[in-house]
């Protein structure tokens, strides 16, 4: 090895190791930093200063069983608003979210504390054995649900979530018009943050082990 | 041997000849596929990635496939922060410019299967523009 290449290696080395270091001392002070900061800011999620206390609502789900506020607490719940007869947003959300989960429960903490919640606005046409059929297919841990339109507007209404059903008696395809955002409520039934189209699995499953790893750390 | 088998042979002779077709029309397609339903639902969205190769405005006024019962050209619109479907009677794809359909936007709203499809499957849907032109796709069935 001649001088000026002997003296290249050492410079890169020093490079490299003040990179190294700079990164060490990097992921240090995140780990310091132990605030909501670090998830902002965010195109994908919108997470709120003040989580917002649901109130009680009545839905049923894929099993004819009760889905209230109960049932939204000590779990975190990822809920989006469709219907089954959606070909376009409805599937495509779904799949996403099941590969979300897929990365969460592959987490050291798993997805135990996790649920998805598929919520139709188009109960004329989604019984609980359409639900169970459709969410299955994505995801077996997935729950869907369901109610009347008071039902649904009561907790739609409450995360802001809007849906139409434009149906007349006699048509087969009436269309529906809903809110393509995937809500998410933490373990105390608060309405924590939202996620917001161009969705996408990592990035979703990401930010939430962040958060969730940052808001298991609280005392409560 | 591959070729020895009649439906492998019939296959590659089918996406030949729709590849040639795809060329006569001046419209290229990739990356056509359709995702798979969940079990009782009859409602299914093909996508594409189109590009006029010519030099004149390319229009699909129809598109039909003999797999489905109804196939039409629909695009997700979101307004007052709901989506919801508009039909496109017909879509132009300008001199030399690409297309997109894709989850989210444009759409083929592929209505009533009139069998099975499962990821894997291929099915032929036709493009029909203006002034006659019928362009057929294959689109592979996807998960």
């Amino acid at each position: 090895m001649n001088k000026i290449s002997l003296k290249f290696s050492i410079m890169m080395t020093t490079v490299a190791l003040a990179a190294i270091l700079a990164g060490v001392w990097l992921a240090a002070s995140d780990r310091e930093n132990d605030s909501r900061a670090r998830l902002l800011p965010d195109r994908v999620m919108t997470l709120f200063p003040v989580p917002k206390p649901l109130t009680a609502f009545a839905l049923t789900d894929h099993q004819n069983r009760v889905f209230d506020l109960s049932r939204l607490k000590d779990k975190w719940s990822f809920l989006f608003f469709g219907f089954t007869h959606c070909p376009d947003i409805c599937p495509t959300t779904l799949a996403i979210l099941a590969r979300a989960r897929d990365n969460i429960a592959k987490s050291v903490v798993g997805a135990e504390d996790v649920q998805f919640v598929f919520i139709s606005v188009d109960p004329n046409r989604d019984t609980a054995g359409k639900l169970r059929q459709y969410v299955d297919y994505f995801d077996t841990t997935f729950l869907g649900v369901t109610g009347n339109d008071v039902q649904i507007g009561n907790l739609a209404r409450q995360l802001g979530a809007a849906y139409q059903v434009a149906f007349a008696p006699g048509m087969e395809n009436y269309p529906v018009y809903h809110s393509t955002a995937v809500f998410l409520v933490d373990p105390r039934a608060r309405y924590h943050a939202m996620f917001t189209p161009p969705l996408d699995a990592e990035t979703i499953s990401r930010r939430f082990k962040v958060l969730r790893q940052i808001e298991g750390a609280k005392p409560t | 041997m591959r070729w020895r088998n009649p439906v492998f042979a019939a296959l590659m002779l089918a996406l030949t000849l729709i590849a040639a077709a795809s060329e006569e029309a001046g419209v290229s397609v990739r990356n056509a596929w359709v995702r798979e339903s969940p079990p009782g639902v009859a409602m299914m969205a093909g996508y594409m990635a189109l590009q006029n190769n010519t030099s004149r405005s390319q229009v699909i006024v129809a598109a039909h496939s003999s797999d489905f019962e109804t196939v039409m050209i629909h695009r997700t619109i979101v307004k007052n922060g709901m989506a919801g479907m508009e039909h496109a009677p017909q879509i132009e794809l300008a001199p030399n410019a690409s297309l997109i359909f894709a989850p989210g936007g444009y759409h083929l709203m592929l209505m009533n299967p009139k069998r099975t499809l499962r990821a894997g499957n291929s099915v032929v849907i036709n493009l029909e523009f203006r002034g006659g032109p019928v362009l057929p796709v294959a689109f592979e069935v996807r998960k």
